[in-house]
């Protein structure tokens, strides 16, 4: 989510400064995606709010409360400030007809008047990327991003009737806001009058009561709904929305008091002229005041740290959590409405490791009575790939996903559906590829073998495939391995113990563009040795060279000796051409011959 | 005198094989276990919830359905080796094996497009040790112990608050080379309903879990630079 620094400042003045807060976040609370610098001097912190906190921590004032408790600063809380208007008796009817909303709490304001918001609430929601709107929508957006409990406001004149919250019926439409038709089934919870559907429960509002330039009386509406119901519904009308964002991720009906309190609040500041009438607050099964007990030995015994009965209790009261201490070491705490990630006592054990720091936590070496067994399977891998590997075979790995098969997937992001049913028609690609880049290899015979699963009708099995010059094998794994001597029961099949292999080795990337191989052969004296005409060779080379000059035959006759070199030509940036190689080893040929009694071949 | 360069192995076994190596000496057993899953094994196990994300078609490769099978039936293209971990540790209680250790580096697969960090199939590397007292500061003793044997003496490892269904408390791992850190892995300790799936019960015994991407720490070590090298067949590869 994205939080204003200055906008966090309003609650916690003592902020620390923005690039210590960073730090404190990663450390403390969740992974700050990213840093923002504002042309007005706000930064604003992309923070992925983990999912076990999105009920309480998707807000500014959840993340400045968190900040408060976490660093022992003090947290300005806004509630004894908000404006508390005069109110007259209402005749809003608002009627729950399904049992996926928890709460609807309704009110209508008259005689506002639409125009533009405030600076402050402009310069809030463009911190974070949204729009100003109006004053009344703005309103609506601001306590959402503030308290994190998601307001709508209609145009009370465009309402036939009262609110009912209900199913819809299947084949039933609503145009959004922006325009987009939504067609609906009785999956999906609408908030509607008597004629029209006025909004998706929680995920977007409609235009029949659209409030516009002219809207005169409001009706807002501060809800709670099911999260598992708003997250299909969005999901099968293709409609993301923060207020979606919101109720998927389950929030306190709780919270809903404290939004209605705060948007009536803003509207009053907005609106001074609005006359408020009374909260209709529909909230059929309250949210129930649960406890958790938990003993400190078993959170000290997940964290691996003694966690003192003091520090547990400090915590406790940072984060304004009231608790008894039961027996010894028990201690029952009275969940906050807004903590629905606490549940057991490991819930305590994550929250006093991420508030203490993880960095608290010495690092051990267990040792446990436990007297491992040798795997079948991984001694018949390894056995096959050192066999394999001694046998002059090198190891290749290829892709599982084919054009065809028996076994197939139901949908991929790649247009290879189906599992492989046999390693060799992989294997037989990669030999092809790789005798063509023999004279890069070194290798003047490609011998390659990958060990891997198949899948067939049957099920999946593991297979051995060889392949060489001479023919393609493949067989499966208890196959290939029947020659293997039996190991004594309860040793494992050694695997390769050296530390840190290739620990100093960088990886070279090789040019995708073709290469040309050419022999260089000279006669030269006896008494020249290969190095000398290596040297000649190296001088006059260029820089295209990506192996060699290599010596591959050498013989002596009549008082003579043959060097015989191979060379490879490559560039990282281009094709080379035959003209330019042609050239490089005419001028390196006559280099050669010039020297006294030296002849090409 | 023209000779063959020795056979060489792909940097993945020899990547794996070090892990094994370094876990099997800090007391891990090796498991093994299938590809293609079931939803128990690769979700339901491990506490992931019925309608959590990571079960939809986007993220994850189903099977087809053969005829007359059932839907509970129906298989998946195992999302991690975590499957191996809860299978192993089941068998481990049945068996009346415990405490235990277990370690696996195996094929999984996502529905994802590719792209240089990205690949429908990876390796990963998944570790759990279950008893009476295993706790975070023992899963951070080994992690340090392994990430020090594998990229170097001078690594140090921290870890970060996460979330995953199947562990509580949960952590990212992350590893600091050549004065960077670098995210490996997720890890906790096993969710108590993970245990109690697993036969065992949470009130007697915990432990830890953890699970990472191979081929990350392949391209960390080595400084490869595209996820897709992995799987071309192409012998340039094995550098090392």
């Amino acid at each position: 989510m994205k939080i204003s620094y200055n906008w966090l400042k309003w609650y916690v003045p003592q902020i620390p400064e923005v690039d210590k807060l960073a730090d404190i976040v990663t450390y403390h609370l969740a992974e700050v995606e990213s840093m923002e610098k504002l042309e007005g001097g706000d930064v604003v912190l992309d923070i992925k709010i983990l999912p076990n906190r999105a009920h309480d921590l998707l807000s500014h004032q959840g993340v400045a409360r968190e900040l408060a408790s976490l660093l022992e600063i003090e947290f300005k809380n806004p509630e004894p400030l908000y404006k508390i208007p005069n109110s007259n008796p209402t005749n809003l009817k608002i009627k729950i007809d399904t049992d996926k909303c928890r709460r609807y709490a309704g009110r209508i304001i008259k005689n506002i008047k639409i125009g533009s918001s405030p600076a402050w609430v402009v310069e809030h929601l463009e911190s974070i990327g949204q729009r100003s709107i109006n004053n009344i929508v703005d309103a609506t957006n601001t306590v959402m991003y503030d308290s994190g409990q998601p307001t709508h406001a209609f145009d009370l004149d465009k309402v036939d009737g009262g609110i009912i919250v209900r199913q819809a019926r299947d084949g039933e439409q609503m145009t959004a806001l922006d325009n987009k038709e939504v067609k609906l089934s009785a999956k999906d919870m609408v908030i509607a009058d008597n004629t029209n559907i006025l909004a998706i429960a929680g995920v977007k509002g409609g235009k029949s009561a659209e409030v516009d330039s002219n809207t005169k009386n409001i009706i807002i509406e501060v809800a709670n709904f099911d999260p598992v119901s708003v997250r299909k519904t969005a999901q099968s009308a293709n409609i993301q929305t923060d207020s979606k964002k919101r109720f998927e991720n389950d929030l306190s009906p709780e919270l809903v008091s404290y939004g209605m309190k705060e948007l009536s609040g803003l509207i009053m500041e907005i609106c001074p002229e609005a006359v408020f009438e009374d909260i209709v607050d529909e909230y059929p099964v309250k949210q129930e005041d649960r406890k958790l007990s938990f003993s400190l030995h078993k959170v000290s015994k997940v964290l691996g740290v003694d966690v003192t009965s003091e520090e547990m209790k400090s915590i406790l009261d940072r984060y304004n959590i009231h608790f008894e201490e039961k027996e010894d070491g028990i201690i029952e705490i009275n969940v906050p409405p807004m903590r629905l990630d606490f549940s057991m006592e490991e819930d305590i054990a994550e929250e006093v490791a991420r508030i203490m720091g993880y960095d608290k936590i010495v690092p051990k070496l267990p040792k446990i009575d436990f007297k491992p067994q040798a795997n079948d399977i991984f001694s018949k891998i390894s056995w096959s790939r050192e066999k394999l590997l001694n046998d002059g075979y090198s190891e290749v790995m290829t892709y599982v996903f084919r054009n065809k098969g028996d076994v197939e997937v139901l949908a991929s992001a790649s247009d290879k559906k189906f599992l492989r049913v046999n390693l060799s028609d992989g294997v037989k690609e990669s030999l092809k590829l790789n005798q063509l880049n023999s004279p890069l290899l070194e290798m003047d015979e490609i011998k390659i073998f990958e060990i891997g699963t198949v899948f067939k009708k049957e099920g999946e099995e593991i297979h051995v495939c060889i392949a060489d010059k001479k023919e393609v094998k493949e067989m499966s794994l208890e196959e290939f391995c029947k020659s293997m001597p039996e190991t004594s029961p309860g040793t494992f099949f050694q695997v390769s113990s050296e530390k840190n292999i290739g620990e100093n080795s960088k990886f070279k990337m090789w040019s995708l563009y073709p290469f040309i191989a050419r022999d260089i052969a000279v006669w030269v004296p006896e008494i020249i040795s290969s190095a000398d005409v290596e040297k000649i060779i190296k001088e006059n080379i260029g820089d295209m060279v990506v192996l060699g000059p290599k010596l591959f035959d050498e013989f002596k006759k009549d008082g003579k000796v043959s060097y015989a070199f191979k060379v490879i030509f490559q560039s990282y940036e281009r094709t080379l051409s035959d003209e330019e190689i042609n050239t490089i080893i005419n001028k390196i040929t006559e280099k050669l011959n010039s020297q006294s009694s030296w002849s090409v071949r | 005198m023209e000779q063959n360069k020795k056979a060489t192995i792909h940097p993945l076994s020899l990547l794996a094989n070090q892990a094994y190596s370094v876990f099997s000496e800090l007391g891990f057993e090796i498991a093994m276990g299938p590809e293609l899953e079931s939803e128990w094994y690769n979700f339901d196990v491990l506490n992931v919830p019925k309608d959590h994300p990571a079960r939809d078609m986007q993220d994850t490769f189903w099977i087809k359905s053969k005829e007359g099978e059932n839907k509970e039936d129906r298989k998946v293209l195992r999302t991690h080796t975590t499957n191996v971990t809860a299978r192993a540790v089941e068998q481990a209680g049945k068996k009346g094996r415990l405490p235990c250790a277990f370690i696996s580096v195996g094929k999984v697969f996502r529905n994802e497009a590719t792209d240089a960090t990205h690949e429908m199939q990876f390796f990963q590397i998944d570790g759990t040790m279950v008893g009476e007292n295993i706790s975070i500061a023992d899963l951070k003793g080994v992690l340090s112990t392994f990430y020090k044997k594998i990229l170097g003496d001078d690594v140090e490892v921290e870890f970060r608050p996460s979330f995953f269904p199947f562990t509580e408390p949960s952590i990212e791992v992350f590893a600091k080379w050549k004065g960077r850190w670098l995210e490996m892995m997720g890890a906790g300790m096993l969710h108590p309903n993970v245990i109690k799936n697993c036969g065992l019960d949470p009130k007697k015994v915990q432990g830890f879990a953890f699970g990472g991407g191979l081929e990350r720490i392949a391209m960390i070590k080595w400084g490869i630079p595209d996820v897709r090298l992995f799987y071309q067949g192409d012998l340039r590869f094995n550098q090392f």
